[in-house]
């Protein structure tokens, strides 16, 4: 308690687990190759700052991201999950994130029954003309992750091969 | 053993005067698989990629990592890198240092340096999970199917066909030709319809790369781009086109009358008929549904009229299978039945008629030999009253779209009527007048002056009977009135729907549509001609309302696709699509309801070795893979794998953080 | 509700006429009042069969396994069985001309102390949805509630709800009789047995128990029918229906309704969209 008393971090769901000094959240960002990841690649070209916990992971499509990649992610190296696709009827795949959408929903909701803070995982529809919209959701998803404080599940340790 | 190169590039000052690219070799270097790691100023340039290559040879490496610009700049620059190295270009991995770090952290050096480290370490582990990866090349049937006869479908398989390509034509109705062949003059040139259309139906049906197909369906559609199988079904037509000369003899004998539809029914035709006098193929053929030979067994005459023999009561429908690369449908569209409209009294009153119907009697060769007429009483109409947008753009009583072309026709209507009818009157009820086009603009704005129609902006409201006449009340928003015309005929220019049947032929194709019918495109701006099915292509109104213009630039896009897709003996195909490991697959075809280009196939596998019990697994058809991956997330035993997007390189990742 | 006779009955007649090769039915433990599934092979078997309100295993596990795979089957099923049997058969786990399938109006089955059983109480399907041949007298289409548990436990606060779930992970021993015990768990091969989840997972601990059982409750979401096999077959007596109470709850707020299995031809809620889902939890 002493430690809450100096003002640190402690994780939301589990106080117990206290941030060391100055703890930076890691954020996995998965995106869609041709909106999303076209959109940050704007991001960067047109100079915008953002946050940078975010560590971004290439996919084709909203479509395939599998609900255990967010898991996953929780469970190993990330305080907080971004998802970010095509808008929606935007899709390159036409569909991919509709069914997308429906997996995100549900994996959103089961992960806070479960107890993890609603905000651990993420989504957001960013096309390649939105540069400054994706700086804007990463600032705001970065800021949300750290006042939810450390993730830290279950021992890294336990995942090296 | 993985063996990694990483290759970090400064990108002039771009990316080294935010990031430490020292550092980052450094630590990079501390990964146990990473046995080779550089920076240099310009990776992207000769010396740079020299260094690649030579790295993958001096140090055996097994993949290789660049840490540079987004992948969307220079993957294919290093995959060819590595190419010439004489490695896989597929096990290349790109780091994005610079949109992902050194550009969007430029105020804080030593965040941009582990961000730029993490994700090096990222690509790292990704590369060490990337497989071998071989370009996909499908072998391509060079012939093309084209599904409609009219503008569309003509326009296209001539500029196909002109590539020296075949062209399989199928026309549903007795002849080519379509809805322009219906119409009078056109917009906004007034030139003859049947004159510019007429000499290309001949063109095709002498072109000796077309074979045209009339009186037929496609009744099914199996394989993919580049090797599709087509069903067709020759209806019966009753007469033999081979010995028939189109002498006309057995009509003219014919007993039987029939309400004629390329007139829309206002005179009649025999029961063994041409459509109309110019119709490609000129040959007749017997309306089963009404022929007395066919319904009763009584008659004959056509037979007994017939010097060649031609006439075949016995005659059965036929069905041909041809073998083609590419499809383009160009169906055609419907007019809308304006029956919802009850306050005008259509179908009460013999003298409120569609604008089709007008545009036949207009027509030179019409029904009524060029004249408009009332059909309640044959007389030749003063004043006529046209009515816009009846079905389109209202959801109550039709749909909600613009119909697009019956603000055009319409005026194109006043001044046929001026012309034909000394001392008419038009009176043009509209809620726009939307004339976005090339010279329609002026058309329109010439129509008015020359006919000096009356334009009522409003909707009419009702319509009633007085005497012979009918008097049309509706408002005119523009004084704010509601104002009476007294009609000797009135015209609707009724919505453009999609063919009935377009849903179901889009089902047999495999092509999606919408929420009216429409076939949808693939894309709606950058894709508007193909359909989300490879090889799949969309000319004219099965697409969505359009003009003549649109619809013939639109055919003339889908014969360039074709010719592009037949431009190679094979297709080439980027890898990185879909595979199914039969032995996990336990066949719940879930993928197959997910995949967006139904890529996805059932096929029967023999239990185990040598079993005669057989069960249902995933196919793949890496024809028609576009590799987004959505049957890969939704595949609970991991049988299917995305190549350069698997699990394991994507948890790599995930894990290397 | 005892359909003992009846179900003899008609099993010793679809033997005589070599309508079925196997026929799966419960028969009583023999050393208590409770009952056990029970797979038959011939007529001479069929008195041991019974059918009463302890009748409570869904008995469509049987069909993901090799001894009934290419046999003309019988079962007996419940409402909620029913559902996942129209599942397997949408799925093309099964084929429907293989099955002879003894319906069930069902009046809602006990547990091992005789207390009417939870998913029973909150049943919107008691009657079997697809069938051969119905027992029972049909009851009306029940309402959609939200289970009582899942209702308590998301109104506590997110510590205590990770605190209670870290303890069922901390609990699971990843022995597998949920995936065993759950017909719709009929992949060739596990997701959590391959190579790519192996590898990250480390052993039998709490985040495997975590990754395990989140996976596998993702991937029964829009199609677990409730019949609770899992929960009786756990050696921990682990409360695995709130996961899947759960994503039924929000699947069926979210996606029009969606529940799973109840006619055939209908997948689950993650085959299949709407334009009409929810977007406002997507920046």
């Amino acid at each position: 308690m002493e430690a809450v008393a100096n003002n640190q971090l402690v994780s939301i769901e589990k106080p117990e687990i206290v941030a060391p000094p100055n703890w930076e959240p890691v954020i996995i960002g998965i995106l869609c190759n041709w909106c999303s990841y076209a959109g940050s690649d704007l991001t960067g070209t047109s100079r915008i700052q953002y946050p940078p916990n975010i560590r971004i992971i290439r996919v084709p499509c909203s479509s395939r991201v599998d609900p255990w990649f967010l898991i996953k992610s929780l469970q190993t190296t990330a305080d907080g999950v971004l998802v970010s696709g095509c808008h929606p009827g935007d899709c390159h795949y036409i569909t991919g994130n509709y069914f997308a959408r429906r997996r995100f929903l549900v994996t959103k909701k089961l992960l806070s029954f479960v107890g993890f803070h609603e905000d651990r995982v993420q989504f957001s529809w960013v096309s390649a003309a939105e540069g400054p919209k994706f700086a804007k959701v990463v600032a705001k998803v970065t800021e949300d992750i750290k006042k939810l404080g450390p993730l830290h599940l279950y021992k890294k340790e336990n995942f090296d091969k | 053993m993985a063996r990694v190169g990483v290759f970090v590039c400064f990108c002039g000052a771009n990316i080294a005067d935010f990031v430490d690219v020292n550092q980052v070799v450094e630590e990079v270097k501390r990964i146990k698989e990473v046995k080779f790691a550089t920076n240099y100023k310009y990776m992207c340039s000769d010396p740079g990629q020299q260094q690649i290559r030579d790295a993958i040879i001096q140090y055996r490496l097994t993949s290789v990592v660049v840490a540079a610009c987004s992948p969307r700049m220079h993957e294919k620059t290093f995959r060819k890198a590595l190419f010439d190295a004489g490695m896989n270009p597929y096990l290349l991995e790109i780091a994005n240092i610079r949109e992902h770090s050194s550009w969007v952290h430029q105020k804080d050096k030593k965040a941009a340096t582990e961000k730029a480290i993490d994700l090096v370490r990222m690509a790292v582990a990704k590369s060490i999970a990337n497989e071998q990866l071989h370009e996909i090349s499908v072998p391509v049937t060079k012939r093309a199917l084209v599904i409609g006869g009219g503008i569309a479908g003509i326009q296209a398989a001539l500029d196909i066909a002109d590539a020296r390509i075949p062209v399989v034509l199928v026309e549903k109705s007795p002849s080519i030709g379509g809805k322009m062949a219906q119409l009078d003059e056109t917009f906004p040139t007034l030139d003859c319809s049947q004159c510019i259309l007429t000499p290309k139906m001949v063109d095709v049906a002498s072109h000796p790369y077309i074979e045209l197909i009339p009186y037929a369906e496609v009744l099914e559609l199996e394989g993919f781009v580049g090797n599709y199988k087509a069903k067709i079904k020759k209806k019966a037509s009753y007469v033999n086109f081979k010995t028939c000369t189109g002498c006309g003899a057995c009509w003219q004998k014919c007993p039987v009358k029939v309400p004629n539809e390329y007139n829309m029914g206002i005179d009649k035709r025999k029961a063994i008929y041409t459509p109309f006098p110019q119709a490609v193929p000129n040959k007749p053929v017997i309306d089963a549904e009404h022929c007395n030979m066919l319904t009763k067994g009584k008659c004959g005459i056509c037979a007994k009229v017939c010097e060649k023999g031609s006439i075949d009561y016995k005659m059965q429908d036929e069905i041909i299978e041809r073998e083609i690369g590419a499809v383009v449908v160009a169906t055609g569209y419907s007019l809308w039945d304006p029956k919802p409209y009850e306050e005008y009294g259509v179908g009460r009153f013999k003298d409120i008629i569609t604008s089709l119907e007008f545009e036949r009697m207009v027509s030179a060769n019409g029904p009524t030999g060029g004249v408009p007429i009332r059909p309640s009483d044959g007389q030749v109409p003063k004043n006529v009253v046209f009515i816009k947008c009846i079905g389109s753009r209202d959801e109550a009583k039709g749909i909600e779209y613009c119909s697009k072309i019956c603000c055009m026709y319409t005026t194109k209507h006043t001044i046929l009527l001026h012309h034909k009818v000394p001392g008419s009157h038009s009176y043009v009820f509209y809620m726009d007048i939307r004339a976005a086009g090339k010279g329609y603009e002026e058309f329109v704005k010439k129509a008015q002056v020359d006919t000096a129609a009356t334009y009522l902006r409003g909707r009419v409201s009702k319509i009633y009977k007085k005497g012979d006449k009918l008097i049309v009340r509706g408002e005119d928003a523009q004084i704010g009135q509601v104002v009476e015309v007294v009609a000797d005929l009135v015209v609707l220019a009724t919505a453009v729907i999609p063919n009935k049947d377009n849903p179901d032929l889009a089902r047999l194709l495999g092509v999606s549509y919408d929420k009216y019918g429409y076939m949808s495109e693939a894309h709606p701006k950058l894709r508007p001609v193909e359909t989300a099915k490879a090889g799949i292509f969309l000319a004219g109104c099965t697409q969505a309302p359009k003009d003549i213009p649109d619809t013939v630039a639109q055919a003339s896009a889908c014969a360039a696709k074709v010719c592009g897709l037949f431009s190679g003996d094979t297709m080439k195909k980027d890898p990185m699509i879909s595979s199914v490991n039969n032995e996990f697959c336990s066949g719940c075809q879930n993928c197959v309801k997910v995949c967006p280009y139904g890529a996805i196939v059932t096929e029967e596998i023999p239990m185990s070795r040598g079993s005669k019990e057989m069960r249902t697994v995933a196919k793949i058809n890496e024809g028609v893979c576009q590799g987004c991956g959505s049957c890969v997330a939704v595949c609970r035993s991991m049988a299917i794998s995305l190549a350069g997007f698997s699990d394991p390189q994507i948890i790599n990742e995930i894990v290397s953080i | 509700m005892d359909y003992t006779k009846q179900i003899q009955e008609i099993v010793a007649k679809l033997f005589a006429e070599d309508k079925i090769d196997v026929f799966a039915g419960y028969r009583m433990t023999g050393f208590d009042e409770n009952q056990v599934p029970v797979l038959i092979q011939s007529s001479g078997e069929v008195s041991r069969l019974v059918f009463n309100d302890k009748s409570v295993f869904n008995l469509c596990n049987y069909l993901k396994y090799d001894h009934t795979r290419n046999k003309r089957v019988g079962l007996v099923v419940k409402g909620c069985d029913s559902r996942s049997l129209n599942l397997l058969l949408t799925e093309g786990q099964v084929k429907r001309e293989r099955l002879y399938i003894v319906g069930i109006a069902c009046d809602g089955v006990v547990d091992e102390q005789g207390n009417k059983m939870q998913n029973c109480e909150e049943c919107m399907f008691p009657d079997a949805l697809v069938y051969d041949e119905l027992l029972g007298t049909q009851h009306p289409e029940g309402k959609y509630k939200v289970n009582s548990d899942i209702k308590e436990l998301a109104s506590k606060g997110l510590v205590e709800r990770r605190a209670y779930f870290e303890e069922i992970f901390e609990s699971c021993i990843r022995c597998n009789a949920c995936r065993h015990s759950c017909p719709l768990c009929y992949c060739t091969k596990c997701c959590i047995d391959q190579e790519t989840s192996k590898l990250y997972n480390g052993a039998n601990n709490t985040s495997s128990a975590f990754h395990a059982l989140m996976t596998w409750s993702l991937h029964l979401a829009g199609r677990c029918v409730d019949c609770r096999n899992c929960e009786k077959a756990c050696p921990s007596h682990l409360p695995l229906h709130l996961l899947h109470k759960w994503n039924e709850r929000v699947i069926y707020e979210n996606f029009q309704e969606h529940l799973s299995g109840v006619k055939e031809g209908d997948r689950g809620a993650f085959y299949k969209y709407s334009l009409q889902d929810p977007d406002d939890f997507i920046m």
